[in-house]
């Protein structure tokens, strides 16, 4: 399959003055055309350092909301990886209006160069990683060939891989599709497909299988995802003031940022890190260097959680407030008590602008159940001493005080998260959301309508160049993401509220959906993944491992970098090409606080091993079943499509894009004025309107909530304080809580994308990301105070075993004061690594420390489908390493590189 | 002559400085200038993190620290085979053709800043990104025109450039560990100093005490530092000398005033939650 031809790559190397390619970049057909005289030209050419541009935004998608870098490459490999400077070519100011504003006589202005996320930096070693797949493999005791129940897929995970070759592959995974699509349908096949990973439009990463199976195949079960960083608010908030934009999150965000600084005082950090989540899915520098302005700008930062995260940990943060894991709610609870009995809140606002408060006040007063939720009460359970929330309060109500997110956090993806989320909103209205320096400020996904200042002229879209979307489809059969192991494990069939998609309106909240949708429809028997990491970042790991390892499961095929993870389960794994390898695509820069941007990716170096894009698996796949997944289209054409469509193509002509490589998109001169900065529109409106909700206004009591499902105490008309209930027992308060004392706290990682790079040996070098065992082995740390430790014997360095009834995990214990007594951090996103199973098919103890095979599987609350990922109990014990070695000899006895971890060989079938 | 100058308290611990070093090395050869770079180990910028206080009075500050490029590096007479030279811009370079993997410069850099190539059997460090620095008018990208730890830097913390360009900064700023005596060209701002923090209440109405003045005394100079407290009862008085000794207390109108005695700077010093008693 040619996917660039003759002429377009003439074209190419025309513009680039023959020298974008090296001679092995070509496509094989190809190759043949190309003259003897040419090729010594392109090899000479190759000697010469190129520079290239390419997304490296981890958040999956044709919507680039990353900074770019520049990519310099050398005979083929590449050189260095480092920020793009936008005046390389265009003139600041001529070629591209610039922005700045304004304070106190201070000027704010962007760098000339992307901010570029720390991941994109190490990402060489990535491509170049000892552990990149770079063959196909297949599980050495399946055999296709042989009927579903002579499989063995009791040993996924545990039988080891052979390499196969590629035809093979292709007639495993072309003949296996054709053997279910004729015995269950096509509706057999569950596609997991997410955002999780590298993104790219032409080569369609990801969405390229679900749109093939849907579109030409004849169909497939999609997994919907949730918006799985802002639980608490997608399942609470939005009953509180609609906001279905911003999952439940102020959707209005034009300009509040800008306004806080010409207006506000205090920003609340409220477990928000702009140091960390603002690297991964959306990457981008602009937010920790904005929180360095705001000190420059003189605004206070205080920060309220659990742990020092690393934002707090900085000279911009004025206090950090600890507070007991998943007990933020009543701290809110214990503020608005100081503001109604000292009358500090804005009476005015709440009468006009909000609907129930009184509801709320006869809670919060304990007038309902004989617990007024004083300062005194809040500080029994939070751990926040009653007097600082007492001070808290009232310098909130004292200054014009905005609430600071990232996304995620310890606050918002607990049990029962929809309590903190709608009381945060309830005091937000109490002040007044709205007025001058009074919003809800997002630090991340500054892109459509969200940027921060600055605002760019034109939105960019590389989308027309991308065959499908992401996962995030509801078109039935779907199973929301948080419910993966019970579509294959059932019992079925079995419901549940709303679509869980991001940007579904809160009245799909009350839509009742099911699986299989109807009589007729069959469970899933084939798995076919492009994202596999459910295991370690989804909600109770454990149950999908027990789900995978099925005999329900007749064939699972996973598409990957390395071999890791849901990888680990299947039976043909195909090696992926990271976006350096893919011959072209088109991406833009949508996201990153500084400027707008479209470019073009040319391919930087040769496919590592045998490795294929995504998407030419399924145009591979496709091929062989008979259908044109290309729609007639080379990739060029794609690029090309995704240019004539991206917003800016009268702006600059694709032969300019094709030699500049990039192009910056002017701001929006008037972008000062362009509109009302964040929810202002709201507080200025006399009676408040507009909202999603019942009576258009905020809703103390959210009615629609009770219309729907009456007084349920896991999630009633009024936000409320749940220690624990039907559904959950992750508290202190429980009796569960003898035996497991502590929480886990369980932020995104510092030193991942979720589970991206957990491999990288230059982030293995920090001591907060990983630390060598006496064995040898790179556990990740476990964040633990002193006094805990010493409770349990436990030294800095030494390797503990974190366990609850679900499954235990090894670390390693970082002993440190940035994390506070009764709770334990650990991030998501560890590779799997099992040392043995239960005999319930679940992995009993894991060594990569995945921290999400025991979290909760079990969603937000009865009605509220989200996922509980941080928040839950556990306890630690110190084990010997080399009394567990002899234990599980089989297991510690695997391969392992000792700066990367597990390579494609730890998990090579012996013998 | 060319300087670095670091400001510390502008560093986020990213750690790009560190990561774009090993880009730029690992898997280069940028001969004569330097070999590759070993794929891991060698830290030739390298984020020292320190982690300060206690909870909840806990700061971390992270220190980018390349080679010295000494004016008086101590590795440049120690090398017996004449690999280490100094350059007319104030570089310090170890010639990858000359060095005899004799170790000797590793054991007279008291910074720490040279590293072992056990491969390579060379010694190896940072050099300035003299490769890129000499080539820097004959690119016209911005990119390729510094150092790479500056350019990877979001906050500008790191900065590259002539003394003449940065002296003004360079009047406040300090060298690491000046007792060593070896004239490094690369400066620093706001390095850290040791605080002491606490924070001042009323157990009898529970309340903060906004206002209460705390005092340290240097008992060692006789240097007072004092310090209100904010809404939160917080103070933090900072800037003070490592390993001195400091008489603190505190005193706020209608209290009885508090002395906490003596407190010694050898770390971080978090003095907790103080109780104050109103004069009756």
């Amino acid at each position: 399959m040619v996917n660039v031809t003759r002429r377009e790559f003439l074209q190419i190397a025309g513009v680039l003055g023959a020298t974008f390619a090296i001679t092995t970049q070509l496509p094989e057909g190809l190759l043949k055309e190309v003259s003897a005289e040419e090729l010594k030209e392109l090899k000479q050419a190759a000697a010469e350092v190129k520079t290239y541009v390419r997304n490296l935004s981890l958040g999956g998608g044709s919507w680039g909301p990353s900074n770019c870098v520049a990519v310099d490459v050398k005979n083929g490999r590449i050189v260095r990886i480092r920020p793009l400077h936008y005046d390389w070519k265009y003139k600041p100011g001529k070629d591209f209006q610039t922005w700045s504003f304004e304070v106190n006589g201070k000027k704010f202005e962007p760098p000339l160069k992307t901010l570029v996320a720390p991941y994109a930096l190490v990402y060489k070693m990535r491509v170049y990683s000892p552990s990149r797949l770079r063959y196909p493999l297949k599980r050495v005791d399946f055999d296709h060939r042989k009927s579903p129940n002579q499989r063995n897929p009791q040993n996924r995970g545990i039988s080891g891989f052979v390499r196969i070759s590629w035809d093979e592959a292709l007639e495993i995974l072309t003949s296996e599709l054709k053997r279910i699509k004729e015995t269950y349908g096509p509706y057999a096949i569950l596609v997991q497909s997410d955002f999780h990973g590298e993104s790219k439009a032409v080569h369609t990463r990801p969405g390229a299988i679900r749109h093939f199976l849907r579109n030409f195949f004849g169909g497939c079960i999609t997994q919907a995802r949730n918006p799985d960083s802002w639980e608490g608010y997608y399942w609470g908030a939005k009953h509180v003031w609609g906001m279905d934009g911003g999952q439940g999150q102020n959707q209005y965000r034009r300009l509040a940022l800008y306004d806080f600084f010409l207006n506000g005082e205090l920003a609340l950090f409220w477990g928000c890190d702009a140091e960390t989540t603002p690297n991964g899915h959306n990457p981008q520098r602009m937010a920790s260097l904005t929180c360095y302005w705001l000190k420059e700008a003189g605004k206070r930062v205080i920060n309220i959680a659990p742990d020092l995260n690393y934002s707090a940990a900085l000279p911009y943060t004025d206090k950090w407030i600890p507070v007991r894991p998943n007990t933020d709610a009543t701290v809110y609870l214990a503020i608005a008590y100081v503001w109604i009995t000292e009358g500090t809140y804005d009476k005015q606002y709440v009468e006009t602008h909000t609907y129930g408060f009184e509801h709320f006040k006869r809670y919060v007063l304990g007038e309902e159940d004989g617990v007024p939720k004083t300062p005194k009460w809040a500080e029994q359970i939070s751990g926040v001493p009653s007097r600082t929330i007492k001070a808290l309060a009232r310098l909130w109500a004292s200054k014009r005080t905005s609430m600071f997110h990232c996304n995620g956090g310890p606050t918002i993806r607990g049990q029962y998260a929809t309590e903190p989320a709608r009381l945060e909103t309830y005091c937000l209205a109490m002040q007044g959301i709205g007025k001058p320096g009074v919003q809800q400020i997002q630090m991340h996904e500054w892109g459509g309508l969200n940027w921060p200042f600055g605002t760019p002229s034109r939105t960019v879209s590389a989308g027309a160049a991308a065959r499908g979307i992401f996962g995030i489809g509801a078109d039935p059969p779907f199973v929301p993401k948080t419910l993966i192991p019970s579509a294959i494990l059932g019992p079925w069939p079995f419901e549940w509220y709303g679509t869980t998609l991001a940007f579904a309106p809160v009245q799909d909240q009350f839509v009742k959906y099911k699986f299989p949708p109807e009589e007729g429809y069959p469970t899933p028997r084939m798995v076919w993944t492009e994202t596999p990491c459910w295991t370690t970042c989804w909600n109770g790991g454990n149950e999908l491992v027990k789900a995978y390892r099925s005999s329900n499961v007749e064939f699972f095929v996973a598409q990957h970098f390395t071999l890791e993870d849901d990888a680990l389960f299947a039976d043909l794994v195909l090696p992926v090409t990271t976006t350096f390898e893919n011959d072209i695509d088109i991406m833009t820069d949508n996201g990153s606080g500084q400027y707008n941007m479209l470019y073009v990716q040319y391919r930087c170096v040769d496919p590592v091993g045998e490795s294929k894009s995504d998407v030419e698996i399924v145009e591979t796949v496709a091929e062989k079943l008979g259908y044109d997944f290309t729609y007639g289209k080379s990739h060029f054409e794609w690029a090309k499509e995704g240019w004539a469509n991206s917003g800016v193509q009268d702006l600059i002509s694709w032969e300019e894009l094709l030699e500049k490589q990039y192009y910056v998109v002017s701001v929006d001169p008037t972008w000062k004025e362009y509109a009302q900065p964040g929810f202002r529109w709201y507080w200025e409106l006399p009676e408040g309107q507009g909202l999603n909700t019942k009576s258009g206004k905020i809703e103390f009591f959210c009615q629609w909530l009770y219309e729907n499902f009456g007084n349920d105490p896991e999630r009633p008309p009024v936000a409320r304080w749940i220690p624990y209930g039907e559904t959950h027992q992750e508290s202190l308060f429980h009796p569960r809580a003898k035996k497991y004392p502590l929480l886990v706290v369980s932020n995104h990682p510092r030193w991942r994308e979720h589970a991206n790079l957990d491999d990288n040996m230059w982030l293995s070098e920090i001591a907060t990301h990983k630390i060598r065992g006496p064995d040898g082995y790179l556990y990740y740390p476990m964040w633990i105070h002193p006094i805990d430790a010493a409770k349990r014997g436990i030294k800095h360095g030494d390797i503990v075993k974190v366990y609850n009834e679900r499954g235990a995990i090894l670390c390693a214990a970082y002993v440190t004061e940035r994390i506070m007594p009764g709770a334990i951090s650990i991030d998501h996103g560890q590779r799997l690594d099992p040392v043995y199973y239960d005999p319930d098919g679940k992995i009993g103890l894991d060594r990569g420390g995945t921290i999400n095979l025991i979290c909760p599987y079990k969603t937000t609350s009865k009605n509220a489908f989200g996922m509980v990922v941080s928040a839950f109990l556990v306890e630690v014990e110190k084990v010997d390493v080399f009394e567990l070695a002899k234990r599980y000899p089989e297991a510690f006895k695997k391969k392992y590189d000792e700066r990367s971890g597990q390579t494609t060989e730890t998990w090579l079938a012996r013998g | 002559m060319k300087v670095f100058v670091i400001d510390v308290e502008k560093c986020a611990g990213c750690y790009s400085c560190q990561f774009v070093c090993k880009d730029e090395f690992v898997g280069n050869d940028w001969s004569p200038y330097a070999k590759p770079q070993p794929d891991t180990g060698h830290f030739w910028m390298k984020i020292v993190e320190m982690e300060r206080g206690s909870i909840p009075k806990v700061k971390v500050t992270y220190i980018p620290t390349p080679c010295m490029h000494c004016d008086n590096a101590p590795c440049i007479p120690a090398c017996p085979v004449k690999a280490i030279y100094k350059r007319a811009d104030g570089l310090v370079i170890i010639d990858p053709a000359k060095c005899n993997g004799c170790k000797a410069c590793i054991d007279a850099c008291p910074y720490g800043a040279i590293y072992f190539n056990n491969d390579l059997k060379i010694a190896q460090k940072c050099i300035g990104c003299a490769h890129l620095i000499d080539y820097a008018n004959k690119t016209d990208d911005p990119g390729l025109k510094t150092p790479r730890c500056v350019d990877s830097c979001h906050t500008d913390a790191i900065k590259f450039g002539e003394y003449d360009e940065l002296k003004d900064l360079i009047k406040n700023a300090e060298v690491l560990h000046p007792e060593y005596g070896t004239k490094p060209r690369v400066y620093y701002l706001n390095l850290p100093k040791p605080f002491i923090a606490g924070d001042i209440y009323d157990p009898e109405i529970d309340e903060c005490l906004r206002g209460a003045t705390v005092t340290a005394v240097d008992l060692n100079t006789s240097k007072t530092y004092s310090t209100t407290t904010d809404e939160f009862g917080d103070f933090w008085l900072k800037n003070l000398e490592w390993n001195h000794v400091y008489s603190v207390s505190i005193t706020l109108d209608g209290y009885y005033p508090k002395v906490i005695g003596t407190v010694y700077t050898g770390k971080d010093v978090h003095l907790g939650s103080i109780a104050l008693f109103k004069k009756k």
